[in-house]
């Protein structure tokens, strides 16, 4: 399904590079859950952003489907973010200024045409599932820190993606706020949607059918 | 709920900034639409006393004069014959030129000498209505304007020298034709105006013609050319042309000064405008440049859930085309309002006559949504520039 191979990435700043992916590869099967643990600075993060397409790589292979992404064109890239890939960060990154309902129909809201009844239908649902259907009308500042990555998680789930990609999903939760969270991707795996985590906490990656380990822009342990 | 709900709920999020930009920007239009509707009145207005001054075009029949001076004795300048025009045809072909909406008044005229109670007088033949527009200084001190053809409106200077009051008959007694004479009633007395109207009787054109012979003829015919859109040379190229062999003066000092005056305000008005309307366009691009700044991870959002660069560029450019059509129309509603206020301090007379036209509401709104998306193109660019990468990847 995606198939990274020997991806490279460095950074350059104030005159330094810094590699911070030194050819890394992975493959994740339809329906599988893997989790990409490792210490800050490991390259784990810059990794998955690679894999979710909102970071080029400066070599190696990135395929979906089979398709070469390091190819594909500006539209199909949009085209994939907006269908088959999702991602929820660390910090929730909601809009400010649009209830959680709106929020979550944002990629239904590309265009001049209006967010059909059938698509805020399904926005509710997906608010239902995520257990704020009663909140559907507040506004992110109206919200807990959970609620709002719940917000973003369902999100997520309305535009029916194939691969779901969490970065630190539960890094700015506490510990039982995280717990419901990582339930909630538990849930979601279950359903059938392929999930890569990038996490530090051995406890939540140990939940994933994989574990990947890296160190220093390389995989250590796959 | 689509692309524009995003712009209009930050537009309402930021409200003091909205508020902010669309107070500036209103400002700016209030000032444009104020002046412009202030300078149309007194535009309006300064063509009206600068008409009211008289002609400032003059079409009369070509003539030969001759210089006598013989043994010593000097007769001055002689006509060699006295040339008439046809009223209907010389108002027709004037009626008939191109620049006829810039001219305000045809006058015809026609002159004819008599003698009442023993005093040689010049009896000037008038289409009273035509004549009325073209002397805005005219005042009736005594009676009114001739509203029968038989009625007389006497110079001041005139009347004393004949000793004419009010219901006096005034004979006419030369005629050219087998029409006789007819006797005149004198119905108004002019004030004092310090022209040659303080010295002659005023009388119905067409009772004129009559009772002298002469049906349909004139000695010359005023005009009044308003010229604040057209050249005077213009005006008088045209009737020239449409009335080949005629004389054709023009008071060009007047006409010019009509000309300038109108121009400067209009200029000035132009001037003014468009130092606001930059101003304003600046505050958006300014605005919208900082807003893209602080909005970098919104846009990274927008951009991981597929959002392509024209789509966030069009939401920044919604967002400022909202401000705008917003600006167009408060500003307008209130620049149209401002202007009454303007008109009563300037004492201006003419602001009742303005007329609220909601085309030109429409068309203001339009085009200032327009500019302030043109404002933000720049500020919209750069945000459609913004990779998710760069917005929301903590590496």
């Amino acid at each position: 399904m995606l198939e990274a191979s020997s991806i490279t990435k460095s950074f350059r700043h104030d005159g330094l590079t810094a590699q911070a992916l030194k050819g890394v590869s992975l493959t994740v099967a339809p329906g599988e859950f893997v989790s990409i643990v490792g210490r800050s600075g490991s390259g784990k993060s810059t990794f998955v952003s690679v894999l979710s397409t909102l970071l080029a790589p400066d070599s190696g292979q990135l395929l979906y489907n089979g398709q070469d992404l390091a190819a594909a064109s500006e539209a199909e890239i949009n085209a994939l973010r907006h269908g088959d890939f999702a991602v929820i960060f660390q910090f929730h990154y909601l809009l400010p200024y649009l209830t959680a309902l709106e929020n979550t129909l944002l990629p239904f809201m590309r265009g001049l045409k209006p967010v059909s009844r059938a698509q805020k239908t399904r926005g509710l649902e997906c608010l239902e599932r995520v257990g704020l259907a009663d909140k559907a009308m507040r506004l992110p500042g109206q919200l807990s820190g959970g609620e709002q990555q719940r917000v973003a998680i369902a999100r997520a789930l309305v535009k029916d993606a194939r691969i779901l990609f969490a970065d630190e999903p539960t890094g700015s939760l506490d510990s039982a706020t995280g717990s419901t969270v990582m339930e909630l991707l538990g849930q979601i795996h279950k359903d059938g949607l392929s999930v890569v985590m990038v996490t530090h906490n051995e406890e939540y990656a140990r939940l994933a059918q994989r574990v990947v380990r890296m160190e220093d822009g390389l995989v250590v342990q796959a | 709920m689509n692309i524009l709900t995003i712009a209009l709920r930050n537009a309402r999020k930021k409200w003091v900034r909205t508020s902010l930009l669309l107070l500036v920007f209103s400002l700016g239009v209030v000032s444009i639409v104020a002046l412009s509707f202030v300078s149309r009145v007194v535009g309006e207005g300064l063509e009206k006393k600068l008409v009211s001054y008289g002609a400032n075009i003059l079409v009369s029949p070509k003539s030969e004069k001759l210089t006598v001076s013989y043994g010593g004795f000097a007769l001055g300048d002689m006509l060699f014959d006295v040339a008439y025009l046809d009223e209907a045809d010389t108002v027709a072909r004037i009626d008939g030129i191109a620049l006829r909406q810039n001219v305000s008044v045809i006058a015809p005229k026609l002159v004819v000498m008599d003698r009442v109670n023993g005093a040689a007088v010049a009896i000037v033949g008038v289409r009273f209505e035509q004549e009325k527009l073209l002397k805005g200084f005219w005042t009736v001190e005594q009676g009114d304007f001739p509203a029968t053809p038989e009625g007389v409106l006497a110079g001041s200077a005139a009347a004393a020298k004949l000793g004419l009051k009010l219901g006096d008959t005034v004979p006419v007694s030369r005629t050219e034709g087998p029409t006789p004479g007819a006797k005149l009633v004198v119905r108004g007395i002019l004030a004092p105006t310090g022209s040659e109207d303080d010295n002659v009787l005023l009388a119905d054109l067409g009772q004129v013609q009559r009772v002298t012979g002469r049906p349909g003829k004139v000695n010359f015919v005023e005009v009044a050319a308003l010229c604040s859109g057209c050249p005077i040379d213009d005006i008088v190229g045209q009737i020239a042309a449409t009335l080949p062999g005629v004389e054709i003066k023009t008071l060009r000092g007047i006409v010019e000064q009509r000309m300038v005056s109108v121009h400067f305000v209009k200029r000035l008005i132009l001037s003014v405008s468009l130092v606001i309307l930059l101003t304003g366009c600046s505050m958006v691009g300014i605005s919208m440049l900082s807003a893209v700044n602080e909005r970098k991870k919104e846009i990274g959002i927008l951009r991981s859930l597929g959002f392509s660069r024209r789509a966030v560029f069009s939401i920044f450019c919604a967002e400022a085309a909202v401000v705008g059509l917003l600006a167009g129309i408060v500003g307008y509603v209130a620049g149209y309002l401002v202007s009454f206020r303007i008109l009563a301090v300037l004492e201006v007379e003419g602001g009742g006559a303005l007329p609220f036209e909601p085309l030109h509401l429409a068309a203001t709104a339009l085009v200032l949504a327009l500019l302030t998306s043109l404002a933000s193109l720049f500020p919209a660019w750069k945000a459609a520039g913004i990779e998710p990468s760069e917005a929301l990847v903590t590496l």
